[in-house]
């Protein structure tokens, strides 16, 4: 009868330092699962903030300009360069795709006139004047 | 006998069993007692490891939120010495030295050296990681350190700075906000296994206090467009050097500040001092006419003048004590406006000489000159201004046009801004708020008024002479397409090391501010011994043209968009 209660209590303590044994060796296994999951997740976040800045660098605006710069071979032609020919009456019909309206008397007495009118010409020549003196620059 | 025998045996290998026990119980109880202090911290040390936690310094923004300083995770590679062979050290030298750019002589020095630990090379870029730990050396290793990154290489050099290899800020607001920027290390212990390896069951861990992000009051656009267009006359003209400084003049915000010669943040290694110096405040120079505006906004203020009082301008030649004033082209009568208009140097003087120099000193200082600003970055200077008991008979002649006097361009921003605002000296800053790592913000820093220097009436009156500057008088190159602007230029001549004036060294500048009816900007620009032409008009107020109206442009953009975006 002792016997088998001795026994019983040897084996009940084996498998309790078992179980305890085998707790330590998963808390260390989980360390080290965690351990291997943190040091990826610390490289995606490196990677991320990596790739980030190379976006940030890629689109920044001095590499752009830069390569706008670079690339570029159109050259706004200076004020010297232009030919203005005035364009005849067909030639204007052909551009614009109708002569312009006569302006009756009717239609000058009693008709709406435009409020404002884009002046292209002096733009333009305002525009050729920046640029002229931007390429002058370079 | 036989029986007897056998229990005698037994009992002696009892006995003999028993005396072991019980040498092992006192063996055990002598090291539980006596020596478990001493045997436990020699298991400590073998068990747990001590490791710095390093914080991460915190990013620089723009006044849009765009980032400007970064760091970034790169690996610094060692190598153990004693743990390698004579082959192997040379091997490992032989195949290391191409791959990250060093000598190979370099390498096997350092690697001969009789140490457990000697740095390769440190923070080498990822490519180059990859390669070496392709190479599978044994003895070699790598370590994670974090490096400052620029995306933007050269833009805002000067203000931004750089940090050393060790993240603390050697220039700039690197250094002036390090406190701020470097945070506060950690530390922990980890446990370790029997190869060394780090496992993350922390007893004791105190985390790393990471740095506060900085937002500034610099707009990366404008920068940007002040920068491309200041170097564009730096090259056209083979200046020695050249500044601007793009400011909001209702608030003393600094919107861009560049200078050049400049430099790569990304290789700050191999710049000279004259690339790092920031010459918009770090250097004094004589402003010339463009300081005329200081005489000009006294005499108003103190009702020595007005806009059509007349004055004689001697036909370019007028001779004060022993020194003989000349105009770049011979005026007669020129009204106050004209005076200005026309940038007349013997106009301003008799302009001067109503005033008298103690009223003009006192203005000068009002208007913020002589003194530091206060701007949140190391290194500005004074400038140099003598009180009235030290000028010379001819200085009153000087002195009112920009001469005998010492200047920053910072501070001809702020002086130009106080004509532009209303009045009022703002204090010039560049940092806007401190921001944690969560966003939110720790430090704001809001504009600060310095002192009233003139009434709004005045203020309003100079501003209407100023854009006759650009109208009528010498900067009409500066005058803008689609928006009205005013301004003024300046040719500064140089002094040589005699001491007399130069003939062919000049500082050419401009200042001016616009839209004219309501100034959101205020601009400076100054070109250092440019070539071959030197007037202000030419060479500086051009940049002044482009960089207006680019800015204008852009900041009309931005409002309507963020006005679209608060609708929506």
């Amino acid at each position: 009868m002792r016997l088998p209660r001795f026994l019983l209590v040897c084996l009940s303590a084996t498998a309790l330092s078992l179980m305890y044994v085998w707790q330590q060796t998963e808390v260390f296994h989980l360390a080290y699962t965690g351990q291997k999951q943190l040091v990826k997740f610390e490289e995606l976040l490196d990677e991320n903030s990596s790739l980030r800045y190379n976006l940030t660098r890629k689109t920044s605006l001095t590499r752009m300009g830069t390569r706008v710069a670079a690339n570029t071979e159109f050259r706004m032609p200076d004020n010297y360069c232009l030919v203005k020919v005035p364009l005849s009456g067909k030639e204007f019909k052909a551009a614009n795709g109708r002569l312009p309206r006569k302006e009756t008397l009717f239609a000058r007495m009693f008709g709406i006139k435009r409020q404002a009118e884009a002046r292209t010409v002096n733009t333009s020549d305002a525009f050729a004047v920046r640029i002229a003196g931007d390429l002058n620059i370079r | 006998m036989y029986i007897v025998n056998y229990r005698r045996r037994a009992e002696a290998a009892f006995l003999l069993f028993c005396f072991f026990f019980f040498l092992s119980i006192a063996r055990l109880c002598f090291i539980q007692f006596f020596r478990s202090e001493y045997l436990a911290e020699i298991a400590q040390k073998q068990h747990n490891m001590f490791i710095e936690l390093e914080p991460r310094r915190g990013t620089v923004y723009d006044c849009n939120l765009k980032p400007l300083a970064v760091n970034l995770v790169f690996e610094s590679v060692y190598a153990e010495p004693n743990q390698l062979s004579r082959e192997q050290k040379e091997r490992i030298a032989a195949q290391l030295a191409p791959l990250l750019a060093l000598e190979r002589s370099f390498l096997a020095s350092r690697l001969d050296r009789d140490k457990a630990f000697v740095w390769l090379a440190r923070k080498v870029s990822p490519e180059q990681a990859q390669q070496i730990r392709a190479l599978k050396f044994k003895g070699i290793g790598m370590i994670k350190e974090s490096k400052r990154c620029y995306p933007n290489d050269y833009l805002l050099s000067q203000v931004l700075g750089f940090a050393g290899l060790d993240n603390t800020g050697l220039e700039g607001l690197e250094l002036y906000y390090d406190n701020y920027l470097k945070g506060e290390p950690g530390w922990a212990t980890v446990l370790r296994d029997a190869r060394s390896k780090r496992l993350d069951l922390n007893d004791t861990t105190v985390p790393a206090k990471d740095g506060y992000h900085l937002v500034l009051t610099i707009d990366e656009v404008v920068q940007y467009i002040a920068e491309r267009e200041l170097e564009k006359a730096y090259q056209t003209y083979h200046a020695k050097g050249a500044s601007i400084i793009v400011i909001d003049p209702r608030t003393g915000q600094l919107l861009a500040l560049a200078n050049r010669p400049g430099y790569d943040l990304n290789k700050p290694g191999h710049v000279s001092k004259d690339q790092i110096r920031n010459r918009a405040i770090c250097d004094m120079f004589e402003p010339g006419s463009v300081f005329k505006i200081v005489t000009a906004a006294a005499a108003l203020e103190e009702n020595k003048v007005n806009e059509m009082t007349r004055f004689f301008c001697e036909n370019g030649e007028y001779r004060v004590a022993n020194h003989t004033l000349h105009d770049h082209r011979p005026h007669g009568w020129l009204t106050f406006r004209e005076v200005i208009e026309q940038s007349s140097n013997i106009g301003t003087s008799k302009v001067a000489q109503l005033l008298g120099p103690d009223k003009l000193y006192e203005y000068i200082k009002r208007f913020g000159f002589g003194a530091k600003l206060g701007i949140d970055i190391p290194g500005e200077i004074n400038g140099s201004i003598k009180p009235p008991r030290q000028w010379s008979k001819t200085s009153i002649a000087c002195v009112p046009m920009g001469q005998e006097v010492g200047v920053t361009a910072l501070q001809l921003a702020t002086a130009l801004s106080v004509i532009a605002n209303g009045g009022y000296l703002m204090k010039p800053y560049l940092v806007r708020e401190v921001r944690d790592r969560q966003g939110q913000v720790i430090d704001y820093y809001p504009p600060t008024l310095v002192r009233q220097v003139l009434s709004e009436e005045t203020a309003a009156r100079m501003r209407k002479i100023l854009i006759g500057v650009m109208e009528n008088g010498t900067g009409k190159m500066g005058k803008l397409g689609q928006f009205t602007a005013g301004g003024k230029t300046g040719t500064a001549q140089k002094l040589d090391p005699n001491g007399s004036y130069s003939h062919d060294k000049y500082i050419a500048s401009f200042m001016g501010f616009a839209p004219a009816e309501d100034p959101q900007v205020a601009i400076v620009v100054t070109v250092d011994e440019p070539h071959p032409y030197y007037f202000g008009g030419v060479v500086a107020a051009p940049v002044f043209k482009r960089v207006a109206e680019d800015v204008l442009k852009y900041l009309k953009t931005k409002e309507y968009t963020q006005q679209t975006a608060s609708l929506k």
